[in-house]
């Protein structure tokens, strides 16, 4: 009953706030926000790129013509097509105007003028360009040839890249012309098998979406992740306000450490599912709408909260929750000031990174040695093996064995932190030292 | 049905050391239904020390601390109240939600004790700051939420560390007379203070403190009589530094018009008087027992007085 007035007066200090709720409505739109912003940012830096082709064999006209129609044709591309040629007329976002400077003679005079457009500061002059690409005037003949791709910006790899494979084609075109073949049999050889990815279950269910079970472990990670850092963060500076409000005194003089601890926790860990239930719920709604919308599109949003998965959240919320909750507890009863805890925190919030930073590899590998044995550490567990069960199955004693072991810490750490928090939370005045830590152990 | 108990708290032979520091050594006192003991000390002679051991935040290095007759501490957290020094609430939370929230931590339903929590609060004046955050009261009132979060759960001992502290002096008498009526009901109350003034009107036992030791204990008004009536209690107009030159004064503590003048073994108050008349206007001349304070300096305070006044 202790405890759970704790619990009771904990969650409700959460969920009231104002904070709480603008950080439970907004979220989503965040996170959305997040990823639809940088995406649709991408394709307007590409919608409005402008190069110059500046061709020294001054044979390639023709040819990079009809790729740039073969790219244009929706029989080609797919729906999501690219339009090259005139700007406002086009069927995709993604744009690419080519122009065509024939150079036969005097190409590097023509090279060097066109690389002065470069520079041309106004957006809106028609002289300006945004790259210069060179093709030397042995590249028909000579297998080694180089073409140069000149830019203000090199980081624009994929404007690169997909000049370089029309220009490319467009030579192959030239140079099987030059074999004797007919123009349809070369578009029926430099045609491109299109490739899609399936995951396979052990139960030998075929799953599609790969790059949206990729998003998916994203948000899941951030799901898993926020609460973490921003709980664990709210009991630390909890209990170090009620050392400097000396409220402790009070509520140690009526309960255990543990009871204590236990209400302490346990009422921020629902105060956080209560958060990630909403922003769920918000998804799978919104994750409903969009199935709708884009079934015909082939996948279903939807397959993702499935209910298994569901189960795998709420279980490795509930362990990364209590690990960090009780190092974040600990940090609160050793410190005495917000701005000590921020010290002891720094560190830790680094270790909850970890997993973050890792979580490309892993998610390209699930099954490498460096994900399984990330996902049976337990500080790291409840992010990586989730992340694992999102893109893969792992084997189910790798599973077993990880949770095991997390409750197993859970258990130590909070036996622990309960002898730490009796003490620590008690001594006003200095931090204390690690062998001081270890004589609390013992003491209490 | 439960035996009356002689004894709510005793200490035995209590010792506390902090380091190199004795913060408490060998305290041995008893606090009783019914009475209000006042821990009296200096700063840092270790009253806040001795409460918290009684409330069990800290163990003692030695000794023993009996509470209700034996019982265990677990058992005995629900039956003791405890007021923090300084502050020992939530500044965010409104008072009333608090003051539920401290007794449902005592095992007591919010239902149970809601109407004796809105009681509470309008005896203290403070019926209209219910549903205030705490940080937005006065440091005053602050402390009287305090007390209600102390006593709500109708504990048996309550524990009050400096209760006074930051109250008006209107305030000061109706928290004095809410502890009165507290005592009369049966509690026990062990409060600390250094307000001597204030201790004299309100407790009925002192435990005196000094660098960790108990250098008296009892009965207040036995205490008096048995230091006997060597003091005058003088009300007067004038020039009090002459006060000190009275024939067979020991000590004087002179303020603007009034003053306590501690006389030698044997000394003759008349003889004060004769002394004194031509000097001052006299308004106020009492042959009694020296007051607590007198007492506390006395006891406690006179190397550092007396190397004040030599400096």
């Amino acid at each position: 009953m202790r405890m759970f007035a704790v619990f009771k007066r904990e969650y409700f200090q959460v969920v009231r706030k104002k904070s709480f709720l603008i950080l439970t409505v907004l979220m989503p739109f965040l996170l959305a926000g997040l990823m639809i912003v940088p995406a649709a940012l991408a394709m307007k830096g590409l919608s409005g790129k402008r190069v110059a082709v500046v061709d020294a064999t001054g044979a390639l006209s023709h040819a990079i013509e009809e790729e740039r129609h073969r790219e244009a044709s929706p029989a080609a591309r797919g729906p999501a097509g690219f339009a090259i040629g005139e700007r406002g007329r086009s069927a995709g976002p993604l744009e690419l105007t080519i122009e065509y400077v024939p150079a036969p003679r005097d190409s590097e005079t023509i090279l060097r003028e066109t690389l002065a457009r470069l520079n041309e500061a106004s957006r809106r002059n028609p002289q300006r360009v945004d790259g210069v690409l060179a093709i030397p005037s042995d590249a028909l003949s000579n297998p080694a040839a180089r073409m140069t791709y000149y830019t203000r910006t090199s980081a624009d790899f994929m404007t690169q890249e997909r000049l370089a494979r029309l220009v490319n084609h467009a030579l192959v075109r030239i140079r099987l012309t030059g074999r004797g073949l007919a123009a349809n049999e070369i578009d029926g050889l430099l045609r491109s098998a299109p490739l899609e990815s399936v995951a396979i279950s052990s139960t030998g269910a075929k799953k599609k979406g790969g790059e949206l079970n990729f998003l998916a472990a994203f948000v899941f990670i951030l799901l898993l992740l926020l609460p973490m850092l921003i709980y664990g963060q709210e009991i630390m500076r909890g209990i170090v306000a009620e050392k400097t409000d000396r409220v402790v005194e009070i509520l140690v003089s009526s309960m255990s450490a543990m009871e204590l601890l236990a209400g302490k926790v346990l009422g921020l860990a629902a105060a956080g599912l209560t958060q990630v239930g909403v922003w769920l719920s918000m998804g799978a709604v919104a994750a409903g709408f969009a199935g709708a919308a884009s079934a015909g599109a082939g996948f279903r949003p939807l397959d993702l909260i499935n209910p298994r998965l569901m189960v795998f959240f709420l279980v490795f919320y509930v362990l990364g929750y209590l690990v960090y909750a009780c190092i974040y507890a600990v940090g609160g009863a050793i410190s005495n000031s917000d701005k000590e805890a921020q010290q002891v925190a720094a560190p830790l919030i680094l270790v909850i990174m970890i997993p973050w930073i890792l979580a490309m590899p892993m998610l390209q590998s699930p099954q490498s040695a460096l994900a399984v044995t990330l996902s049976l550490v337990p500080i790291f567990t409840p992010i990586t093996m989730f992340l694992r069960i999102v893109v893969s199955e792992p084997p189910a004693w790798q599973i077993a064995l990880s949770i095991l072991l997390s409750v197993i810490t859970i258990y130590i750490l909070f036996w622990i932190t309960a002898k730490i928090f009796r003490v620590g939370i008690l001594s006003y005045g200095k931090r204390p030292t690690i062998p001081e830590l270890v004589k609390w152990l013992k003491l209490a | 049905m439960r035996e009356p108990l002689t004894k709510v708290l005793e200490l035995f032979d209590v010792t506390k050391v902090f380091g190199a520091t004795r913060a408490v050594d060998s305290a041995s006192f008893a606090v009783r239904p019914g009475r209000i003991c006042g821990l009296l000390g200096r700063n840092g002679a270790g009253k806040t020390t001795t409460l918290r051991m009684v409330n069990g935040i800290f163990l003692p290095d030695r000794g023993r601390i009996e509470l209700f007759g034996g019982e265990p501490r677990a058992a005995a957290r629900d039956r003791i109240g405890y007021l923090p020094e300084e502050r020992g609430l939530y500044k965010k939370m409104k008072v009333f939600e608090q003051l539920l929230f401290f007794a449902e931590i005592k095992r007591r339903r919010p239902a149970e004790v809601r109407k004796s929590a809105q009681h509470w609060l309008s005896r203290l004046e403070l019926a209209p700051l219910a549903q205030a955050r705490l940080e937005e009261l006065s440091k005053g009132n602050q402390q009287k939420v305090q007390l209600v979060a102390a006593l709500l759960h109708e504990p048996e001992l309550l524990i009050l560390d400096e209760p006074l502290s930051g109250l008006d002096p209107v305030n000061v008498v109706l928290v004095r007379h809410i502890l009165k009526d507290l005592a009369r009901a049966g509690r026990a109350i062990l409060l600390s203070t250094h307000q001597m003034g204030e201790a004299e009107k309100l407790v009925d036992e002192i435990v005196l403190i000094h660098e960790g030791r108990v250098v008296l204990a009892g009965d207040l008004e036995q205490i008096r009589r048995s230091t006997g009536q060597n003091t005058l209690h003088l009300g007067f107009e004038g020039d009090g530094l002459s006060l000190s030159h009275a024939p067979g004064v020991e000590r004087a503590s002179v303020q603007t018009c009034t003053a306590e003048l501690t006389l030698a073994a044997g000394a003759d108050p008349q003889r004060v008087l004769e002394y004194l008349v031509p000097r001052l206007r006299i308004r106020r001349f009492e042959v009694a027992s020296p007051s607590l304070e007198e007492i506390f300096i006395e006891r406690v305070g006179r190397e550092t007085l007396v190397a004040e006044a030599a400096s």
